[in-house]
């Protein structure tokens, strides 16, 4: 097996409210290796963007924090990092971009500016050289005449328009890892479909790294080498894209799975939806998470909470359904 | 921006004129308007009206306005109806006078609040936020001619600091130490009053934005918490706040009447007050029209900052805030 780019163990985290603390995320771990695109699926509510705003260390900006578990990026571990050592990490080793592109992008600045600034920040560059280098990257994420594109503000610009410009800023460091929360959901589909593509290309010609963010098994299934299924803040499923998608062994993979309508199939025939809601992570119920949606629970599935248990080829999914006893993951 | 300044202009222009026109109508329609004034009641009616018409006061009104905005627009503002002295002579001393008092208890006020405000912004609910937000409860709450008296009893008269009142000690006046000397005290009162505002104000717009989207991807780009705070969130925060320094200006010229009263400064706000109870209408006329100036001054500066310090604002396209 190669390196692992990134690994994250058991990684729990959670926020102080004036409830008390609240989890947000329950002991999930995941890797990705260099080159290769993982997506984390879910509901609203799961728990996968807080899990990369972790990652990056971004949480605690957020009022939440790393309760346990280790985030190793290239066996380093972030979690017991200092803010200022972040900072260095941050924008240049691996960077993000987020979900509401015009939002992203400070008003008061030109595009190319805030490209810039990152340049002159992590690379030490002359202002004249971090603005060429800007205008470069504008020009490589597909915005015409990208001379003039950058001497505009956000405001001039479509959401496309934007989040291109975002991924410009996240890639100009050329990062080793991009983390993309939820980067097309603000988009409408056909802006969506050119930056899954541009996105895929990049990663192609810059051999980076994706963590990707998503609610839509469409755009998961484009994109990603891998697919992390995440249920109120823990892992069900993870495994390659191919054997989630062909095989998927989790009930509630199945469910996502069935509820994405097709084009095939009846026309007026009504759309598979999950039953319920997903339970706040404070409320979980005994045993498995998923017990009170699932078609298929059992006796056990209330007692027991079943472990993530992976089989030859790597795909892991906790359920008792299926328990083939090999190893725990 | 040339187009926008003269649209603004004539704007401006418009709105004076429909002041003018208020004020004077206001002002007439006031029960003891200057008939009642200039004319002595032991007249008998013939010389009254004799009188009347020597003044001009028998005219129809819109006669006596446009008179009067004739007088106005070529700087003569009238005379008072006591001593006969030109209005000007009286009103723009006072304004001098007020506006050494509040342009330092202003700028005072602004160099405390920003970077207070923008310091609590990053520290919420800490002890120097807690700070501020005591003194802008204080700084609300008390009446400020009360402050006032409370400062003169401590600094003037018991520990013998301070000078009482005025604004210099005879026979010193144009000795700046002398003027600072008298100013501590009033421009003390007044800061305490506009600190309350400003530091809430700044801290208030800083943390509106600090939770924004371009905030979160500034440190995603490993900027750190100084330039993020700053560089990103600085010039976004200082929008709001340009606002409520634009309408605040005004105050700058038209003064704090109590304050002034007080500490006897010779201010335009305790002249408006001693000229309102000696219903000397042209000096009231004058001072409304020149606070009404100074308000749209105030918000055209205002609109023209707010499109200095953000480019989504387009002087020249569909204009700023109103006038």
């Amino acid at each position: 097996m190669t390196q692992n780019l990134l690994e994250v163990r058991n990684l729990t985290t959670g926020f102080h409210t004036e409830r008390g603390f609240v989890k947000a995320t329950d002991r999930v771990s995941l890797a990705i290796q260099e080159g290769q695109t993982l997506c984390i699926v879910g509901e609203s509510g799961s728990g996968k963007s807080v899990t990369s705003l972790a990652i990056m260390r971004l949480i605690d900006y957020a009022g939440g924090f790393i309760e346990s578990g280790e985030v190793l990026f290239k066996g380093d571990n972030l979690a017991a990092k200092k803010q200022t050592d972040m900072m260095r990490i941050r924008g240049s080793k691996m960077s993000m971009i987020f979900q509401d592109p015009m939002s992203a992008l400070n008003p008061v600045f030109s595009v190319g500016d805030q490209i810039a600034e990152t340049l002159r920040i992590h690379k030490h560059m002359s202002d004249k050289a971090a603005w060429n280098k800007a205008v470069e990257m504008l020009r490589l994420v597909g915005i015409p005449s990208p001379e003039i594109r950058a001497r505009q503000y956000p405001h001039e610009m479509s959401g496309g328009m934007c989040q291109r410009v975002v991924i410009a800023m996240a890639l100009a460091c050329d990062p080793e890892l991009l983390i993309a929360d939820e980067p097309t959901t603000a988009l409408d589909v056909t802006v969506q479909a050119q930056i899954l593509d541009l996105l895929a290309k990049l990663k192609r010609e810059l051999n980076t790294s994706i963590l990707l963010i998503t609610h839509d098994m469409g755009v998961a299934a484009e994109i990603a080498d891998r697919i992390a299924v995440m249920y109120a803040g823990a892992i069900v499923e993870e495994g390659a894209v191919d054997e989630v998608f062909e095989q998927p062994r989790h009930p509630y993979t199945i469910g996502l799975l069935r509820s994405i309508p097709g084009i095939e199939g009846e026309r007026g025939g009504e759309l598979y939806t999950i039953k319920g809601s997903i339970p706040s992570i404070n409320e979980l119920p005994s045993g498995c998470r998923f017990h009170p949606r699932c078609p298929h629970v059992m006796e056990r599935c209330l007692r027991e909470e079943p472990p993530l248990m992976a089989d030859e080829r790597g795909h892991r999914a906790a359920c008792w359904l299926d328990e083939v006893p090999k190893e725990g993951a | 921006m040339t187009e926008y300044l003269i649209r603004r202009t004539l704007q401006s222009i418009l709105v004076m004129l429909l002041i003018t026109v208020v004020t004077f109508i206001l002002i007439h329609a006031a029960p003891g308007g200057p008939k009642q004034i200039y004319l002595s009641p032991n007249l008998s009616p013939e010389a009254a009206e004799r009188q009347a018409a020597n003044l001009g006061l028998d005219r129809p009104l819109p006669v006596q306005y446009f008179d009067w905005l004739g007088d106005l627009l070529r700087g003569d503002l009238g005379y008072t109806f006591k001593n006969n002295l030109p209005v000007g002579d009286l009103i723009w001393p006072t304004v001098g006078n007020t506006m050494i008092l509040m342009g330092a208890a202003w700028l005072l006020s602004l160099i405390i609040a920003i970077p207070w405000g923008i310091y609590n912004s990053t520290r919420e609910y800490g002890f120097s936020d807690q700070t501020a937000s005591f003194i802008a409860y204080v700084g609300f709450a008390m009446p400020s001619f009360w402050f006032g008296i409370i400062l003169q009893e401590l600094f003037a008269l018991k520990w013998d600091l301070l000078p009482l009142s005025d604004m210099w000690s005879m026979g010193k006046e144009g000795d700046i130490g002398d003027l600072l000397m008298h100013m501590v005290l009033p421009v003390s009162v007044l800061t305490l009053g506009f600190l309350a505002g400003y530091v809430k104000y700044a801290r208030s717009s800083m943390l509106e934005v600090l939770d924004q989207d371009y905030i979160r991807t500034a440190r995603a780009k490993g900027l750190g918490e100084r330039r993020v705070v700053f560089r990103h969130a600085l010039r976004n925060a200082l929008i709001p706040v340009i606002t409520v320094l634009g309408l605040d200006l005004p105050i700058l010229v038209a003064g704090a009447a109590l304050t002034e009263n007080v500490f006897n400064w010779p201010g335009m706000g305790r002249m408006f007050v001693q000229m309102a109870t000696q219903r000397e209408y042209s000096v009231l006329m004058a001072t409304t029209i020149l606070i009404a100036f100074f308000v749209i001054i105030g918000n055209l500066i205002a609109d023209i900052l707010y499109a200095v310090v953000d480019p989504r604002v387009k002087l020249g396209r569909k204009g700023g805030a109103s006038a």
